[in-house]
């Protein structure tokens, strides 16, 4: 069962030692999912964002490098809405999944009664469930007339105003989504916090509060690191989920790119708001590439 | 190694590739990836009076369905390609073809979707004069398809001219919807009020659209229309505000490029739309399809909505609606729809049975069953179905369905709404 | 108010029975209140949708309406409608075949290559490594433009394996990230030991090594599985209309049919997967390897 002291207790070795040959062989074992990367992710990608650096003239067929596209997002009222409106949604969402996530976790942790089982197996329970299947069964159960509306009715509680297309319903759904991967983590991390270290704090009289402060948050922080990217990271780029249950306006950027290309039929448009989504993922994504090259807490 | 790992760090800041999982399409990993693409961008509107508005395929420009190809092809053979939805290709599967395979048993029938691949129909349409000009096989017996929305092949002669002699039931199909000689209308649809008679007393039921917006505003939350790109139940709300600015004549409306002079009315139309705005359900929350209105309607948390006739008497016929739901049409100008209209490429290898199946379809039973079990609108004259099936609809029954010609005056349409009156951010003055 | 860590002193107790004595019961509640309050609450959040489905699922037409709290006429009446469409007894079995040949192809090309990562060094080897990342980087919708065309001069547009390459870019970062750490994690010392005693390096590999990093490409591969089984957006783009996967074919009616019994029917039978593998997967899941595999 505790595989995990397997993977995480021991450390690894700082660098493999042998060099020569082997690189060569090396090469060759990552070569296919590299060529499958780069022919259908890094040359496409590289094409859109250069599609979105230039401009060719309609007349002369020049082409010209240029950040009209990208002024042109700024300019637009509309477009920098809806950024704003993504910017909102993730940080609600992520501020919402700490504070709902890490009690869970500190529980998970530190009980090992038959509820917590229970509890664990709630927490992890969205983890398989398609964002389609959990957007209609929002709908169901909290749209208006639904059956949240009908069984707050049924206790006397009128002027139900449903979530859905508004903010807190995506907030709701992506929150929903994502506890299981962030309790999942936080857990883990706060299990690398030996039982023993908090013991011996209790020992000397502290109470919970500072343990929680002194000891657990401050170990804790890679994973609630890790966490907090990846949330970012996902919420921010989200398309179902927004897409299923959000308003007309403002539109999330997954959303919004969709909608420019598919019904506007601005491509380029389209792909300079991809590029501008990306831009913001790659800042959080740098991030988490750092905590995590970093040695980990009691190796090396 | 510390330095190596900062060089490396440094490289990745620099490098596209180095950023992390899941941004953008994807949820964070181990969540599964569950993304269905944006609605089909071809338009509710000449081609295929889509009942439904399901999200399908983001038509990319360079998919082609014209690399779909059917199983066979030969003159016992009849290939047919629809972009409709999946209740009227049901419809033609499980009841349509196996009528007219018994009439007909030295047939075979394929029924192939294009549903948002490319341009659907008309990727096909132009794989056959390809075939044409090489003297080979099309592969297309039948394409659900309005050979006036391409010009240049009508031109090239492509399309069996149809007429009375060898569509026999084509004279009984109503003359103004006989748009031309190269396309058989076979039935129509169009959007209708719905609303609740147990909450909208007869008296004050609206018959014309400017008695529709007085009642809108007098009953704040209770109106929705859904977003004019999700559901053609929303799209024909908003293009007959368009009519209203633009002097009730849907016949300016050409397809092509859109005409400047109209294009510049457009905003008298959003300001229209944007004053019910806010007495639109939940302070203006559209939903995103045709389904979903229906299912503000059926649970009651409006009283008077915008949907599809043929949506609409199939949910009054299943129980989604409760029997207290009627339909009306506006008397002045009725709200826009359409006719789905069959074209035969004439180098079809089995013109023959294309042409006998478009006959079947215009069978008094088969126009029948296209109310009574789609829900739709006959295309052949009322007054030739049975008195007690013409009693039921008087309400609803008009002779002409204005359509919208779709294309490029859509796009304009999608954008003009969403800009102008979804959008929350105060616009300059009107 | 118990806290979490008064609850572990007497968490090594499994929760009896409610003592007879009312006092009694009171304590044994309160020592793990929290814990009760947290299983309430995610109860009626998480389960709450799905009971609404559930109920949704078993409605006769027209058998429930607002303001009736459940429904009111029951009925199997959409199972059977929904279960014996062709196009649904033909998509599911494709869904599974599908899923399985793009997990274990992307095995294939991947453990190697996350052996690599783990175990050898070469020039560019953390970059690399990194820049598997960036499979989910760029917004897919993006690429999918620039892929199409890719695909259309393969001429894999509509073909089974058009959506398995698909497919595959999707698992890239799952398949390599998860093994390599799970191979990094292996404890060398083992494996020199038993070097030492002469076993061949095949032998080390297939005795030692694998049985060590087993739970943790497990889970890679159920992950995988899931995720495959369930990518509807470019399965939609690339497969369609020939190849039509459970989910594309799924999210279509979902959202389409105007009677939710259809979505519900639908949603069940959708979710029946994960679930069965949510349940046999819960030791992995559990066990750290996949914390493992994003840095923890």
């Amino acid at each position: 069962m505790e595989t995990a002291q397997l993977t995480t207790a021991r450390p690894a070795p700082a660098v493999p030692a042998r060099r020569d040959w082997s690189a060569l062989f090396a090469y060759l074992l990552i070569s296919p999912p590299l060529l499958v990367l780069t022919l259908l992710i890094f040359i496409p990608a590289a094409q859109a964002v250069i599609e979105t650096l230039s401009t060719t003239d309609a007349a002369t067929g020049q082409t010209t490098l240029t950040l009209q596209n990208y002024i042109a997002f700024f300019q637009d009222p509309i477009l920098v809405a809806n950024l704003e409106f993504t910017i909102q949604i993730t940080i609600a969402t992520v501020a919402l999944l700490f504070v709902i996530g890490f009690p869970l976790a500190l529980y998970l942790r530190f009980s090992k009664s038959r509820i917590a089982a229970a509890v664990q197996v709630l927490a992890l329970f969205p983890l398989f469930v398609p964002g389609v299947i959990l957007s209609f069964a929002l709908i169901e159960f909290l749209g208006s007339h639904g059956m949240f509306d009908t069984m707050l009715n049924l206790i006397g509680i009128q002027g139900y105003r449903t979530p859905y297309q508004h903010l807190q319903g995506i907030v709701i759904a992506l929150v929903w989504e994502n506890i299981p991967f962030t309790v999942l983590i936080l857990t883990a991390g706060l299990r690398q916090v030996e039982d023993a270290v908090v013991e011996s704090a209790r020992d000397v009289g502290a109470n919970f509060w500072q343990i929680f402060t002194r000891i657990l948050l401050p170990l804790s922080k890679r994973s609630a690191m890790i966490v907090l990217c990846l949330n970012i990271i996902g919420v921010f780029g989200a398309f179902t989920i927004p897409y299923l249950l959000g308003p007309a306006q403002p539109m999330t950027m997954g959303v919004s790119m969709q909608q420019t290309f598919n019904r506007y039929e601005d491509r380029t448009g389209a792909l300079t708001q991809a590029v501008i989504t990306f831009l913001f993922c790659a800042v959080v994504g740098v991030l988490y590439v750092r905590t995590i090259t970093q040695p980990r807490e009691g190796q090396r | 190694m510390g330095n190596i790992k900062r060089i490396a760090i440094v490289l990745l800041v620099l490098l596209i590739g180095s950023v992390v999982a899941a941004c953008a399409g994807a949820t964070n990993a181990p969540a599964p990836t569950s993304a269905p693409a944006a609605p089909t961008s071809a338009p509710a509107a000449t081609n295929a009076p889509a009942a439904t508005s399901a999200p399908a395929a983001g038509a990319t420009p360079t998919q082609n369905a014209a690399d779909i190809k059917p199983p066979s092809s030969g003159e016992n053979v009849i290939n047919m390609y629809s972009d409709d939805d999946s209740n009227i290709r049901d419809w033609l599967t499980n009841k349509i073809i196996p009528a007219f395979l018994q009439k007909f048993p030295q047939y075979k029938v394929n029924l192939i979707s294009v549903r948002g691949v490319g341009n659907g129909p008309r990727d096909i349409a132009d794989r056959a004069k390809a075939a044409l000009d090489t003297n080979s096989d099309p592969l297309a017996d039948i394409l659900v398809f309005d050979c006036t929305t391409y010009p240049a092949l009508r031109q090239a002669d492509l399309w069996v001219k149809l007429d009375d002699t060898n569509v026999p039931n084509r004279k009984n199909v109503i003359n103004s919807i006989k748009t031309s000689d190269c396309s058989q209308p076979y039935r129509g649809s169009q959007v209708l009020l719905a609303y609740d008679s147990t909450k909208v007393p007869e008296n004050e039921v609206p018959h014309t659209f400017t008695d529709l917006l007085a009642w809108i505003k007098a009953h704040p939350g209770q109106f929705v229309y859904c977003r004019p790109d999700k559901g053609g139940s929303g799209s024909n709300f908003v293009v007959r505000a368009i009519y209203e600015v633009t002097g009730k004549d849907p016949s300016l409306f050409k397809p092509g490029d859109p005409d400047p002079a109209l294009l510049a009315k457009f905003p008298d139309a959003w300001k229209l739309l944007r004053d019910i705005h806010s007495a639109i359900y939940d302070n203006g929350a559209y939903p995103a399809g045709n389904t979903q209105v229906q299912t503000l309607l059926a649970n009651g948390s409006v009283s008077m909505a915008s949907v599809w006739s043929d949506q609409s008497l199939q949910a009054l016929q299943k129980g989604v609606y409760p029997p207290t739901i009627k339909l009306v049409q506006l008397n002045d100008l009725p709200f826009p729809g359409g006719y789905n209209y069959l074209s035969v490429p004439k180098n079809s290898r089995n013109v023959k049975g294309a042409l006998e199946f478009i006959n079947f379809l215009l069978e008094p039973d088969n126009q029948v069953s296209v109310v009574k079990d789609l829900g739709g609108f006959p295309a052949v004259d009322w007054s030739l179905l049975p008195k007690d099936l013409q009693q039921q609809y008087t309400s609803v029954i008009t002779s002409n369905v204005p359509s919208w010609p779709g294309g490029k005056w859509t796009t304009e349409l999608y954008k003009g709404w969403y800009d102008n009156v979804a959008t929350n951010i105060k616009q300059g003055s009107p | 108010m118990s806290t979490p860590f008064t609850s572990a002193q007497t968490a090594n107790a499994p929760v009896r029975l409610p003592p007879a004595n009312f006092s009694k019961w009171l304590k044994a509640i309160r020592r793990d209140a929290f814990g009760i309050l947290m299983l309430v609450a995610l109860f009626i959040v998480i389960i709450g949708p799905m009971i609404a489905v559930i109920l949704w699922a078993f409605t006769q037409p027209g058998g429930w309406r607002y303001p009736s709290l459940i429904p009111t006429r029951w009925g199997l009446n959409y199972w059977a409608d929904t279960l014996m469409r062709a196009d649904v007894t033909r998509a599911l079995p494709l869904s599974i075949g599908l899923a399985t040949v793009v997990t274990a192809l992307s095995a294939a090309i991947c453990l190697p290559a996350a052996y690599a990562f783990a175990r050898m060094n070469f020039p560019g080897r953390q970059a690399l490594l990194l820049s598997f990342l960036a499979t989910n980087a760029f917004p897919r919708f993006g690429l999918y433009i620039s892929i199409a065309i890719i695909f259309f001069r393969l001429g894999l547009i509509a073909t089974i394996p058009g959506v398995i390459l698909i497919q595959i870019v999707n698992t890239l970062l799952l398949m390599i990230w998860i093994p390599t750490s799970a191979f990094q994690g292996v404890d060398r010392t083992l494996e020199e030991a038993a070097l030492d005693v002469g076993a061949s390096r095949v032998r080390v590999f297939l005795q030692v090594t694998l049985p060590l990093v087993l739970p943790a490409l497990a889970a890679a591969l159920l992950l995988t599985f899931v995720s495959t089984f369930y990518e509807a957006q470019g399965a939609l783009l690339i497969g369609i209309p020939n190849v039509i996967t459970m989910p594309v074919l799924m999210y279509d009616i979902i959202n389409s049919q105007p009677e939710p019994q259809y979505g519900a029917v639908i949603s069940l039978v959708l979710w029946l997967p994960s679930l069965l593998l949510l349940l046999f997967a819960q030791r992995f899941v559990r066990g750290g390897a996949i914390s493992a595999g994003f840095g923890v």
